[in-house]
């Protein structure tokens, strides 16, 4: 199963040397995400404390695509949120262009669909993924909005309100006001969960050719294991509660990596080996 | 399919089965001579004199009412957004607000006489009503964005200013209007109360004189015009409500 060339299996917790090993051919790439030995842990009142994650450890390179893979609850979305600076960690440090996380949200430079689209339901569509240019205190680049709205399908929605819309036209909408500022990171928390399957493989179509041209360091959060291997550079497959690093899977197939790809062996070697170590947990459960 | 019958069908027949009542009792004297018919009342609104009479008085408690409800909106706005800018006066503001609405107004009526003087006396009482009411709503209201919202709003960089302006308060508006359809008759119930302690003119004192003077027609028609006033400010505001409710959910 695991006889495929690409694929290179780490420890967990190593995830820093597969971003460190081109190295030697190139100068190496800045790190634009690091988390090093975080532990979160939540207070749950009457002096009960529950661990989220601990002793995460995740670096992500400028440019870089990195999805993240787990059983529900295991931490996912509060990786993502202490990456955004929501979330502060109870121990251990997170950076992100060497700096706190939160200075990149107040520059504008962030982009972040959340698991739940939270529109605003007053708006229309196109106001919607305008919002982020007025959060910004910019002039509204209409053009940029509406090649978005072409981008994720959703021409002739644009004066629709959210409530109008299902809930997969929704999380396009989200995944437009995330790209409409041109981020220098994309943090994406399981963006196409609401869709059916073929609309999900066409929206992950469309992010891989919006990823191929302007290489957005990218954090996916996400259920599905082909969707992980269809677009990341890497995939890390975390624990059961609390989250630490199980695996890392550096996927270096080429890009750009078409719909068919999926039937190719070595593909189907990659999800099913991750789709065993996602098993192990819910065998353990 | 079943018919139902809509919702003004409903409260039309609830109306005029009040009324009908209330005639009936006024016919048949059960409730003893303070209690007329409601043709009679409605008879003496329609003489000139006594027309004249209520909507001098009607016109004087809406000024009063309207300038409660003005003032009374301006400074729970205020006092909304020091708590919201300032998070340690929210405390301080919030037992502020239940220590004035906690305060019987017959007891603060006197004191506001000898400091604002008679002829401001029932805007101000109208405002305290309504000040509480809309400090309540306004707070409630500007806190109601959902956690990833309010997410959303810090993720994009959003300065506190331009998410008061883009979220909290359309957030707050079906709150605030909801808070409106309650503090519009608290204004008229406070601007009546507050004519009682002798204010020039206005139906609070017209219907003070009347239970005096035992002119039974005339206290009806007062009472009568002050419920309808409440009444009109009520469905107005309800009306905005559910205009807000439509706009902005
Ligand atoms: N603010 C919070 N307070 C308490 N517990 C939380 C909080 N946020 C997340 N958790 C808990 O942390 C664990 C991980 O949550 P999450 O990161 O949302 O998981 P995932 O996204 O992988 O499903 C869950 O058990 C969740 O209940
Ligand atoms: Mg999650």
């Amino acid at each position: 199963m695991t006889e495929s060339a690409t694929d290179t299996i780490q420890s967990g917790g190593s995830a820093a040397t597969a971003a460190g090993s081109t190295a030697a051919v190139r100068p190496a790439p800045a790190e634009a995400i690091a988390l090093r030995n975080v532990t979160m842990s939540f207070d749950l009142g009457r002096s009960k404390r529950m661990t989220a994650l601990e002793d995460f450890n995740l670096s992500v390179a400028e440019g870089e695509f990195v999805a993240l893979l787990g059983p529900s609850g295991c931490g996912k979305s509060t990786v993502l949120r202490l990456v955004t600076g929501l979330e502060q960690a109870t121990s251990g440090e997170v950076l992100v262009e060497d700096k706190a996380p939160a200075d990149l949200a107040k520059s504008h430079r962030l982009g972040v669909a959340f698991q739940e689209h939270a529109l605003l339901p007053w708006s229309s569509v196109r106001e919607n993924i305008a919002l982020p240019f007025r959060l910004a205190r910019r002039a509204v680049d209409w053009q940029r909005v509406d090649e978005l709205i072409r981008l994720v399908g959703l021409v002739g929605f644009e004066k629709a309100r959210p409530r109008q819309l299902s809930g997969g036209m929704k999380q396009r909408v989200a995944i437009a006001r995330a790209l409409v500022l041109s981020p220098d990171v994309l943090l994406l928390d399981e963006p196409f969960g609401a869709l059916d399957a073929v609309t999900r493989r066409r929206m992950n179509g469309e992010l891989a050719r919006i990823w191929e041209e302007q290489h957005i360091t990218t954090l996916l959060v996400t259920h599905d294991v082909e969707e992980a291997v269809l677009l990341a550079d890497r995939v890390v497959v975390l624990t059961g509660r609390p989250g630490r690093v199980r695996h890392v899977q550096t996927v270096d197939m080429p890009r750009p990596r078409h719909a068919d790809i999926t039937r190719s062996a070595e593909f189907r070697a990659v999800v099913d080996h991750l789709t065993d170590l996602l098993d192990v947990d819910r065998k353990a459960e | 399919m079943r018919l139902r019958s809509p919702r003004w069908l409903n409260n039309t027949i609830g109306v005029l089965i009040l009324i009908t009542v209330a005639e009936l009792i006024g016919r048949t004297g059960i409730a003893g001579r303070s209690w007329p018919p409601l043709t009679d009342v409605v008879g003496y609104l329609a003489e000139p004199v006594a027309q004249a009479t209520v909507l001098r008085a009607l016109t004087a408690t809406a000024a009063s009412a309207g300038w409660g409800l003005v003032l009374g909106i301006v400074f729970a706005a205020i006092a909304a957004l020091l708590a919201n800018f300032i998070p340690v006066l929210r405390p301080g503001l919030d037992r502020l607000a239940s220590v004035l609405n906690a305060v019987p107004l017959i007891a603060l009526a006197p004191l506001l006489i000898t400091t604002v003087g008679r002829e401001s006396t029932p805007a101000v009482v109208a405002a305290l009503g309504v000040g509480f009411v809309m400090f309540v709503a306004f707070t409630a209201g500007l806190a109601g964005a959902s956690a990833t919202h309010q997410d959303v709003f810090s993720v994009f960089g959003s300065a506190r200013s331009t998410t008061l302006l883009r979220l909290q308060i359309p957030v707050s508006l079906p709150t605030v209007f909801d808070g409106l359809a309650l503090a519009a008759p608290t204004a008229i119930l406070g601007a009546t109360i507050g004519e009682w302690f002798g204010a020039p003119r206005g139906l609070g004192v017209l219907i003070v004189s009347a239970m005096q003077n035992y002119q039974v027609l005339l206290l009806w028609a007062a009472a009568l015009t002050a419920a309808l006033l409440s009444l009109a400010a009520y469905l107005i505001a309800v009306r905005l409500q559910s205009g807000a409710v439509r706009r902005f959910t």
